[in-house]
Formats: C-alpha cells, structure tokens, sequence
C-alpha cells in the first residue's frame, strides 16, 4: 500500500519530456515514432509492476465492490449465474442496528486506543533505545523483535491463554491476591475485558514497528539542532517536544497511518478469541462481522458490502489524517 | 384418420420426450446399473475423508485400496480434509470446480451442496442395489433433497451424558433417569467433589442444548408447507432451555469459564479429570482415554435422560458419501460408495472410529454387544435420534452461530431465556423467510 505513491511520478516525467519536443513540430513523422516510443517506454517499464499490482490488488478490489451490488451465495457460486440487486446490500447493512451499536464502534473506538497507545507505546521504547549504549540496544531490540516475529495466531493463543478463566496464571494471580472470584468471572464474554485483552495483544504485537522505525529516525536526526537547543536552554521535554517531534512528523505520519489500517482491519485477533467467531454478538467488528457474512452464511454479497463500508471508512480517516498532518505544500 | 394421426403423434412426442428423460439421466451420471460391477482399469479415483473421524485411518484405507483395485482396477486416492476447514475447502472447490470424484459429506451440509448443485442424486443407485430399506432413516433424512437422496449413508454418531464412574462411586449415585433425578444426582455429585465441575454447560456448543428443547416437547423449527417457521421460543422450548441453563445458573454445576467453550474445550476439561458428567458425542470415549490414559476404566455412558423417564432425543450426526457432479466416472464413483458403505469396511470403519454403521443390518450387530460405553449410544441412536431442520438454510442458521449465540448470552447474564430465545427465533425466521 505505501509503495503506491512512489509509482505515479515516472509516467508524470515521460510526459513532460515528451511535450516540448512534440510543440516543435519539425520532422514530426519520424519524431512522432521516436515520441511514442518515448511515451509508451515508462509503460513498458512500469508493466510488471503495474500487472502484478493488477492481479493482487486492483481486480480483487473491484470483484469485491461487484459482489457487493449483487445477491451472491452458493447457488450463484456453482451456477455462475449473477444477480444484480443494486444498492440492497448496502441498505440491508445500514438498516442493521448492529453496524451501529455494536461493529462500527468496536471498530473505530478499538483502532482510535490502540493506535494511540501502539504509537506512544512504540516512540517510548525507542527514546529509550536511542538513550542506552550499543550492546543494550542490539539486546533490546533483538527482544522486541521476537514480541514482532510472533505470528498473530500464536500470539492470539498465548494471550488467551494467559488469561483463561480456570487455568490463566492472570486468574490465578489475582485470584490468589483476592482481587477476582474465577467461580463468577469469564472475562471474554464482556464487552470491555474482551477488547482490553484484544489490545494487549495488538499493541504488543504493533509497538516493535514502530519502535523501530521512530528508533530509524531518530538516529538520523541532526545533532547539531539538538545541540543549539540545549546551548538555548531548552530542557528534555521541550527538545522532544519542539524539535525531535516537528522533525520526526513524516515518520509519525507513516507509523499512524500504518498503524491506522492494520488495526482498523484487525481480524485474527479477534476471530480466535473465545466467543469472537460469532457467538458472542457484543465482540463483532467490521472484520469479523464481514467474514461471518461472507464465509460462514454464504452470504458473500452482503460480506462484500461490509467490506467495501470498512475500506471507504478506511479511506476518509487516511485522507482526513494526512490533511491534518500536512497542510498545504508540507507534502 | 385426424384423431389416430393425432394419437400416434403424440406417441412419437411422448416417446421422444421419454428418450429425452433417458437422456438427462444419463446426464446425471451413471451408466450401469447401481449393482454392477465396474472395471475401470488404469483411472484413479480422488476421495475426500475427514481426518480424525478414525484415529488411525491409513492401514484402513490402504486395505480399502486393494481390494477397490481388485474389483475395479482403478487406483484410489484418498486425501484427508480437517473437519475445521472443510466446508470452507468444499465451497471453495464447488466455486472453482475442483471438487473430488467422491467425498465424505457432514450430513447437515449435504442439503447444502445438494442444493447448489454439486452433487449427483443417488436414489436409482440405491434402488437398483437393493439398499433403500436397509439404511438409517436418521440419516437418509438428512441427506434428502426434494425426495432425492444426495447422500449415503455411511456412518453417524449420537450424543448422550458420558460420566466418570469412580466420581459416581464416592458419591454413591446411579446414572439418573429424569431430568428431576439429574438435579439430584448433580447436587450429590456436587457435594462429593466440589472442586470439580459437575456438569459443564458449554456456550458455544449448540448440540448440546437440542436434547433439553426436544425432551420437553419443543423443537427448533416447522416445516409448513414448503416455509420454515422457528419455534425455538415457544414455551415448550423456553422451558427446555431454562432447565438447561439453570443446571449451571441455578445449581451451579457449571463454570463461567463453560460459558465460551466449545465440544473441543469441554473434552479437554474432561480429560484434565476438571468434570464429573458431560454431553458428549459415541466418538469420544476413545479419543478422551487416548488424552489422559489415567481415565482408562473410569469412564462410562447413559442416555440423555427423557424428561419424566425414557430418553430425550438428541442430534444424530454423523457423514454422507456423495458423488460429486465432476467425477469423471460416476460408475467407477459409486462402486467405491457401495462398497465403504456396506459390509465389511463400514463395519470395520465403525468398530475403529466408534461411529455406528449407516444400514440397519449394521447397527442391529453393534447393539447385541453389550460394552459399557456403547450400547448406552447404540440405545440413544435408536430410541432418540433426531436431525435439526433439514434445508439448506439452517446451514445459514448455524454459520451466523445462532443457537450458540442465545445460549452465551443466557449463560452470562445478559439476556433472560425469553429475549434470548425471541432474539434466536426472529434470526432464524429472517434466514428462512429470505431463502424461500
């Protein structure tokens, strides 16, 4: 995703060399061969790419926005016919009282906190790592990137575990200090417990990241600003607040932004909690609602129209973000 | 001379259009009839099994093989499916048209395929073999789609009350024969050994909660003409469900933490030795002995008691053969069903897997034993065997969780048994009503 960007100049750059040499309009037959030469090259060169984007992005992404407008379930599956229904999908989804008290603010709320905290989480750590000497920090980092290398299902599974409520060394804990009575408490069928548990585990899986990337950046950072700020008097917090923080936006931006769309999507984590896969209807969001729809009901339609409402929320909260964080020509 | 024309006119039509229907029979597949045998020598045969049905199914298969070469001469191979992803895995090959020559079909998702198409109707085979009489009516129940039988019987499993019988010892109880006498047996059970859980009420595991809805009279959905109405909030099965849920609410026989378990939690508490009695399926007594060897001899089985005495129904389950629409030799395909579905390899399968047999001639021989962990679900099957609705859509009930759903939230307090069971039947008729 973050790579599209850098795509769009070269085609931009062929154009513009293109263009003054066709508004001479001398010897224009042979140059206008050698012109389109020029134009179709920087196509050429961006094919593969372009192909393989393609084919992993863009077809499925408009098969997935077809599905939405279409009555889709098994029977068209196998038959291959297709049924278009227009907006019925979409307005079946609106119409549904749990998209809005119970699977949009999962998800926005979920993603707002945990994105907040994998991004403070994240820029302490790697203050830290920027303060400690070279072994420390190869050690460190080492460390955290393990927490990194976790894949999602297993580290979902440790969680869960840590905090079953029989056999959870958390229960266990608590219990033995008096705090919780596991004869009346299941954390996973509330609300509140179940997604603070989902952000343990989100955020310990996120912060490396971006501990990493701010610990990239901060090493590069000019030393001799710094050093003016400290002969001008300015104490620690306000170096970090008034020059380590204007200089590092870019990268904040990139970590938020990224940190954005994998929490918003969060799927896995939640799925494989206890009661995530659908039986406990208070836990749904966009992600597993959409695959209970789509896969589990055979409703792949109505899935898809999920889907679609969790990318353009996706969109506007990306296109909202990077206008606050640069205005006008900051880009 | 007009009217004999005409009538010899409508011979030709009406022989023509006989000779079409021969013909779009062929077009479903099978050529021979269904007790021929086939020689196919040099074709393969692609076969999907689920896995861990039978603990160790590869000598099964490979003995299967041989003798499947040896009267057709065509190869067979076999690969296994987890249950956990297969209905995904079917859905996906039915899209892409890759499906195998013949597979092993969950008997609630039969309907399902049926009805999308994928499968070839078998009800001539099964005549022309001689068989229609001879299978489970359980099962061809569930594998019937518009009086056509997609499905063959091959083998089925029925749930009932497994319990350890040193625990009922120390508390000097017998295996109880009402629901009044389960609540005493618990409380006993309770006071006898109070840090283990009595009887466990899993959240998430639907088929446990059927055989207290049916016991008392209830029943899930009806069939009205071709309309599927839910009636799991009628008062029979309110009340049902409350006897259910109170065992752990009221009585306190079971566990928060039950309360997001699934099947594969519940026997893993089991085999831990955390539980005195619980639900669980003819399949799991070897595979929970296999789990903790400790429980080996400690285990026995009684059906689900019937409300006032006899045996409450509960869920029989269990798999279909069918032939998929893609198989290259239909023929070829249902020599290999037969011959896994009758005789010796189906009595073999379920002497291995602890399922029972899909034909009567089977399950009689199964119930003449008497082993003390299977004949009390041989009795179960027989006396109380039930299938939830039969249509495609309560696949869509069961893939949205519905049941599971209006119990977790019975279970942890937030919803009472009537908006609970409201909640579930107005899904379920939502589900009904957009598939008709």
């Amino acid at each position: 995703m973050a790579a599209e960007p850098t795509l769009k100049d070269p085609p931009a750059a062929g154009s513009t060399v293109s263009q003054p040499a066709g508004a001479n309009g001398r010897g224009s037959s042979r140059r206008t061969s050698k012109l389109s030469g020029k134009t179709w090259r920087p196509w050429l060169l961006l094919g593969p790419a372009l192909i393989v984007l393609g084919g992993l992005l863009i077809y499925p992404l408009y098969r997935v926005v077809a599905l939405s407008l279409q009555e889709f379930g098994l029977r068209q599956l196998v038959t291959g016919e297709t049924q278009w229904i227009g907006l019925d999908n979409y307005r079946e989804v609106v119409a549904d009282p749990l998209l809005w008290r119970v699977a949009l603010p999962n998800t926005v709320i979920f993603a707002a906190v945990n994105v907040a905290l994998t991004v403070i989480v994240g820029t302490l750590i790697a203050l830290l790592l920027a303060k400690v000497g070279p072994w420390t920090r190869g050690l460190l980092t080492s460390v955290i990137m393990v927490a990194w290398a976790v894949p999602a299902v297993t580290g979902t599974y440790v969680w869960v575990f840590l905090f079953d409520p029989r056999a959870g060394v958390v229960m266990r804990v608590l219990d033995t200090v008096g705090l919780v009575d596991p004869d009346t408490t299941n954390w996973f069928t509330e609300r509140l417990p179940f997604y603070a548990i989902a952000t343990l585990n989100v955020v310990h899986h996120g912060f490396p990241f971006v501990a990493i990337t701010i610990l990239a950046a901060l090493m590069t950072l000019p030393q001799d600003t710094m050093e003016a700020a400290v002969m001008d008097g300015a104490g620690s917090w306000r170096r970090f607040w008034y020059v380590t923080v204007p200089l590092l936006k870019p990268v904040f931006a990139v970590v938020t932004i990224l940190s954005t769309i994998w929490d918003f999507k969060v799927f896995t984590q939640i799925y494989l909690m206890p009661g995530g896969d659908g039986t406990n209807r208070d836990v749904l969001n966009l992600g597993t609602w959409s695959y209970i729809t789509a896969i589990s009901q055979n409703r792949y339609g109505l899935g898809a129209a999920i889907a679609v409402l969790l990318t353009l929320l996706l969109l506007v909260i990306t296109a909202v973000y990077l206008r606050a964080l640069f205005r006008q020509d900051e880009i | 001379m007009q009217v004999r024309r005409f009538a010899v006119g409508l011979a030709v039509v009406s022989l023509l259009a006989s000779a079409c229907g021969g013909g779009s029979s062929d077009s479903s597949g099978f050529k021979s009839s269904g007790d021929e045998k086939v020689s196919a020598k040099g074709e393969t045969l692609t076969v999907w099994i689920m896995e861990g049905t039978n603990p160790d199914a590869d000598p099964f298969f490979k003995e299967v093989s041989t003798a499947f070469e040896d009267e057709t001469g065509a190869k067979l191979d076999v690969q296994y499916v987890p249950w956990a992803e297969a209905h995904d895995k079917f859905v996906n090959s039915i899209a892409g048209d890759t499906t195998p020559d013949v597979a092993e079909v969950g008997t609630t998702w039969t309907p399902e395929f049926a009805d999308s198409g994928a499968l070839l109707d078998l009800t001539g085979q099964v005549q022309e073999a001689g068989l229609q009489d001879d299978l489970v009516p359980g099962l061809v129940e569930a594998g019937t789609v518009d009086g056509e039988l997609y499905g063959m019987p091959w083998y089925a499993g029925v749930r009932s009350v497994i319990y350890r019988t040193d625990v009922f010892e120390k508390a000097g109880v017998e295996s109880p024969t009402t629901w009044d006498e389960l609540v005493t047996v618990g409380e006993k059970l309770k006071a006898a050994e109070p840090d283990m859980i009595t009887f466990p009420v899993p959240g998430d595991s639907e088929y446990g909660v059927y055989p207290f809805i049916w016991g008392n009279g209830g029943d899930i959905a009806t069939l009205e003409g071709d309309s599927w109405t839910s009636t799991i909030d009628s008062p029979e099965s309110q009340e049902g469900i409350s006897f259910y849920t109170d065992l752990a609410l009221e009585h306190g026989f079971s566990t928060p933490a039950a309360t997001t378990w699934d099947e594969a939690d519940l026997s893993d508490a089991f085999s831990r030795g955390e539980v005195a009695m619980m639900i669980s399926g003819s399949w799991t007594p070897g595979a929970l002995v296999e789990a903790n060897p400790d429980l080996k001899g400690k285990i026995g089985a009684f059906p689900i008691p019937g409300k006032d005495g006899g045996v409450s129904p509960s869920f029989l389950g269990g798999s279909h053969l069918s032939v998929f629409q893609t198989a290259e030799n239909p023929d070829l395909a249902w020599a290999f069903v037969r011959m896994m579905s009758t005789g010796k390899f189906a009595q073999e399968w379920g002497q291995q897997s602890g399922f029972f047999p899909g034909t009567k001639s089977l399950l009689e021989d199964v119930e003449q034993q008497d082993d003390p962990v299977v004949a009390p679900f041989a009795q179960q099957m027989v006396d109380g065997g039930k299938s939830v609705p039969v249509t495609p859509l309560y696949g869509q009930v069961q893939g949205k969780k519905t049941v599971s759903a209006m119990l977790q939230s019975i279970l942890s307090g937030d919803s009472s048994v009537e908006e609970a069971t409201k909640q579930a039947a107005k899904e379920m008729d939502e589900i009904f009503s957009r598939g008709e």
